[in-house]
């Protein structure tokens, strides 16, 4: 169906694409390219949530992006109620040689599998205490998972007189979601042949949310390993 | 005993591997005035940012077995202050990039001590 909108997109010259908005309400705002395409590195990153354009406006720098060329957002990045960066993020980072359709039926399987474990723990418990402590929401559980698997610290190799010391120091950000993204896939992978991914990745980011398990044992590894090794900090400065 | 040796050794103007006659005539091997720029050699950024953090959230560390949940004050300053530190140097790099002159700053990068140079030159 998608295809044949988009099909019809090429084919409509623009005159006639505003008036058959009423008779394709769904058209999405991605544009169709034969082929993987690269932009130079002017472009903006395409805002195309509406709280962030509603804060654009807000801070009157809707003008300002105006005049920018800005790159095409890609299909899966829409304003929908259901559109979560996290979990498009997860999604990518599960996804090999492009194959996004299984990559995200893999995630979406786990996130039923939670779904199903927490349903079942929900009605095991017996108060209304312990029921209120349980994450229903599988995407909730990987917000929380995703937080708890988050390192503090980082140990760089630095050289000083010929030896190479692991210097610990802070992360940034992005690469701390990087590495947390990583260690929870990296402990889903590391399991029996006959236990599928969607099922393995459902326990991680359910031990993990819990602050158990093996990715968050891996996190405290790293930080005993920085506090081991802080007398070196302050190498980063010299 | 020999005469040459002594001969050789001693103090001359001509040889340059014999000890200079005093008083030693100046050369003048390069300009004796300053240059118009000055090297960026010196100005990388040594300070040593959130290492008292760094330190009490160890301590918090070891004390609680690293359990993150019961050192959140510690963690949150920490990530404070290396925020701030990366803000900080940011707006110095970029500024320095473009030699932008802050009024009243009294740390000038390298490109700013450039800048301002080239604006008033040095009288020779």
């Amino acid at each position: 169906m998608n295809n044949i909108r988009i099909a019809l997109r090429e084919v409509i010259p623009n005159r006639l694409r505003t008036t058959s908005r009423n008779q394709w309400p769904n058209l999405t705002q991605t544009r169709f390219y034969a082929r993987a395409t690269s932009f130079p590195d002017y472009f903006q990153n395409p805002i195309f949530r509406k709280e962030d354009q509603a804060k654009l406006i807000e801070n009157n720098e809707l003008s300002k992006l105006a005049a920018i060329p800005v790159k095409p957002p890609a299909a899966c990045e829409t304003s929908s109620v259901y559109y979560d960066p996290l979990v498009n993020k997860v999604i990518n980072h599960v996804m090999k040689m492009g194959n996004k359709q299984l990559a995200r039926s893999l995630v979406e399987k786990a996130f039923e599998n939670i779904k199903r474990k927490q349903i079942e723990r929900y009605h095991l418990a017996s108060t209304p205490e312990e029921k209120a402590k349980i994450l229903l929401n599988p995407k909730d559980v990987l917000h929380r998972a995703v937080e708890n698997c988050k390192p503090l610290l980082q140990l760089l190799p630095i050289k000083r007189g010929g030896i190479t010391y692991q210097v610990p120091g802070p992360i940034t950000e992005k690469r701390s979601l990087f590495l947390a993204v990583k260690w929870l896939l990296d402990a889903s992978n590391d399991k029996e042949r006959t236990v599928h991914f969607p099922e393995q990745f459902a326990w991680e980011l359910l031990d993990a949310a819990n602050n158990t398990g093996k990715v968050v044992k891996r996190k405290q590894d790293l930080h005993r390993q920085c506090e081991a090794n802080r007398a070196y900090a302050h190498y980063r400065w010299q | 005993m020999r005469l040459s040796s002594v001969l050789f050794t001693a103090p001359s103007n001509i040889s340059a591997r014999r000890p200079q006659r005093e008083p030693i005539p100046f050369q003048m091997l390069l300009p004796l005035k300053l240059k118009k720029t000055v090297s960026g050699k010196g100005d990388k950024l040594k300070e040593a940012a959130c290492m008292q953090e760094l330190a009490v959230m160890f301590a918090c560390f070891k004390k609680s077995e690293f359990d993150q949940q019961q050192c959140l004050k510690e963690v949150s300053s920490f990530q404070n202050c290396y925020k701030d530190y990366y803000k900080r140097a940011k707006v110095q790099r970029e500024q320095g990039k473009k030699g932008v002159l802050v009024p009243g700053e009294k740390n000038l990068t390298h490109r700013q001590v450039n800048m301002l140079l080239r604006s008033f030159p040095p009288k020779p």
